[in-house]
């Protein structure tokens, strides 16, 4: 299979960790299943299949801090597949593009959101680790909106404002929400529209066309024997977001709202063990130097969760015997 | 247990604690059972998951946390005014941070030496001390393999690890974000320089 081609998968690819994940959610049982969370959770399954299924394009902002980057993003749907492309207008000015992703190639962070009848069988996915609450919100992008507010029933995630375009189910606009109520960091459409077709801006110097995991693509392999190695210890609720072969260097995991990252490296010297943190709006990096199996290594972390989700995840990082 | 008190749970794990959030828990933790079978749940998950033994619960880590923080008991109280006393106001919550923490960590080990309060204050107190009083407030690490005593040097060499990490591995992060998250692409923002 040629690099090219591994970009292009074509079938459809569910975990088989999201079947352990929907047993857990049916002994959870209907009662934790409040009202206002099923009006949500139908909020979450509209947002996630728009995601794939409405051609738009427009600006977008991202904020951090005081930072501020504007892009212009498309999405269009074609033939059954979705091509998208976004374009950065400020700083680096990169390109992000994504061909041929077919619709029926749903991922593990988006099934988690996708309820449907299983919602109907009292099932609350996502609502055994957060709280919702639905409120109208206000014009964004020029769209109607409504507002889902997200609240983390445990320590071990972040909360988030999502706004919805009411008409389609659409994220307009999403707040990153740490402790205290803080905003870690932003997006939001300034513009967006649902006809015609995007304006290609010009002059990226730099043209990334988006990966597409699948199971056994160990994108950071770094080639030769490395041992096998497993992460132990994941809060309720995350599944991997694909299936790289053991030997790979990066683990995925998410929840459907937050996605977190693991990287191992072998390091051909000791290591004073220890650890250090970097945050960037709403993303961590944790790096933990650590023996494994008498092996140094380094574990990193890198993900929009708190740091001591991204701790325990990189203390639970083991050699497979 | 209240929403102010599981942020300040949360930051306390998150070694993010201001000294208010310090003593928020510290004061409730002895009278709110729900908070401490929070935190004895939180530390059970994290013993089961490196591999310890699973811990009771209900085995009371409020008591011997405050011995080790010289809360109560005439050692105990001996250990404050000695250790505790001179530092600034910040070392102490870093230090009380790093023993409330590493105290629930040794739950597993607490429970198969039974419950001396001496053994188990010697056994909870030394690192939040020795790291508060070293020259700058170390945070400590909670892992099974020990908990390695940072020098200034290699905590900053640790956060530029941390750093280029970042660097280096975002883009690789982004791209499964991208895929499983419901923002599209958007998650490439957050790399800092992408590359082809």
């Amino acid at each position: 299979m040629t690099v090219k081609d591994s970009f292009r998968w074509r079938h459809l690819f569910v975990v088989p960790a999201l079947a352990a994940l929907t047993l857990t959610a049916a002994r959870a049982g209907a009662d934790a299943c409040a009202a206002a969370d099923a009006d949500a959770l139908a909020w979450l399954d509209k947002m996630s299949r728009s995601l794939q299924q409405v051609s738009y394009h427009g600006i977008v902002t991202f904020q951090r801090g005081d930072e501020m980057q504007a892009m212009q993003v498309s999405h269009s749907i074609e033939d059954g597949v979705a091509n998208e492309r976004l374009t950065e207008l400020t700083g680096q000015g990169a390109e992000v593009v994504r061909v041929d992703h077919p619709l029926e190639c749903v991922h593990p962070g988006n099934l988690l959101l996708q309820l449907g009848a299983n919602l109907q069988a009292g099932e609350c996915g996502v609502a055994q680790f957060y709280r919702f609450g639905v409120v109208d919100g206000q014009l964004v992008a020029g769209r109607r909106a409504v507002q889902i507010r997200i609240e983390p029933r445990d320590m071990y995630r972040y909360g988030y404002i999502l706004e919805l375009d009411r008409d389609t189910g659409l994220l307009l606009k999403s707040a990153t929400i740490g402790r205290g109520n803080k905003v870690l960091e932003s997006f939001q459409f300034a513009s967006l529209s649902y006809s015609g077709e995007a304006t290609p801006a010009e002059g990226a110097q730099v043209v990334h066309e988006a990966r597409h995991s699948q199971p056994g693509n160990g994108v950071l392999s770094l080639g030769g024997a490395h041992p096998a190695w497993s992460v132990n210890w994941l809060p309720q609720g995350f599944t991997a977001t694909d299936q790289p072969a053991d030997v790979s260097m990066r683990r995925t995991f998410t929840d459907g709202l937050a996605v977190f990252s693991v990287f191992l490296e072998i390091l051909s010297q000791g290591i004073t063990p220890g650890e250090g943190v970097v945050r960037s709006g709403g993303t961590i990096s944790y790096t933990r130097g650590m023996h494994m199996s008498g092996m140094p290594v380094l574990v990193t972390v890198i993900g929009e969760v708190p740091l001591n989700t991204a701790r325990m995840v990189a203390d639970s990082v083991a050699a497979v015997p | 247990m209240s929403e102010m008190m599981r942020e300040s749970l949360s930051a306390l794990m998150d070694d993010e604690a201001n000294e208010l959030e310090i003593e928020r828990v510290l004061s409730r933790i002895a009278d709110d059972p729900e908070l401490r079978q929070a935190w004895v749940r939180y530390n059970m998950v994290r013993a089961v998951a490196s591999g310890q033994h699973p811990v009771r619960l209900d085995l009371d880590v409020s008591a011997q946390v405050r011995a080790a923080l010289g809360g109560e008991g005439h050692r105990a109280a001996g250990l404050r005014q000695r250790w505790l006393r001179p530092l600034a106001s910040m070392a102490v919550a870093a230090s009380v941070a790093a023993t409330v923490v590493l105290g629930g960590q040794q739950l597993a080990q607490l429970g198969t030496t039974g419950h001396d309060s001496q053994a188990i204050a010697s056994s909870v107190s030394p690192v939040g001390m020795v790291n508060s009083l070293g020259a700058t407030s170390v945070q400590a690490s909670y892992g099974t393999q020990g908990v390695p005593v940072l020098q200034p040097a290699t905590r900053t060499a640790y956060q530029e690890l941390a750093r280029q990490r970042l660097h280096k591995y975002m883009q690789a992060h982004a791209e499964e974000a991208a895929l499983n998250s419901p923002s599209g692409l958007v998650p490439f923002a957050r790399v800092p320089r992408i590359k082809e």
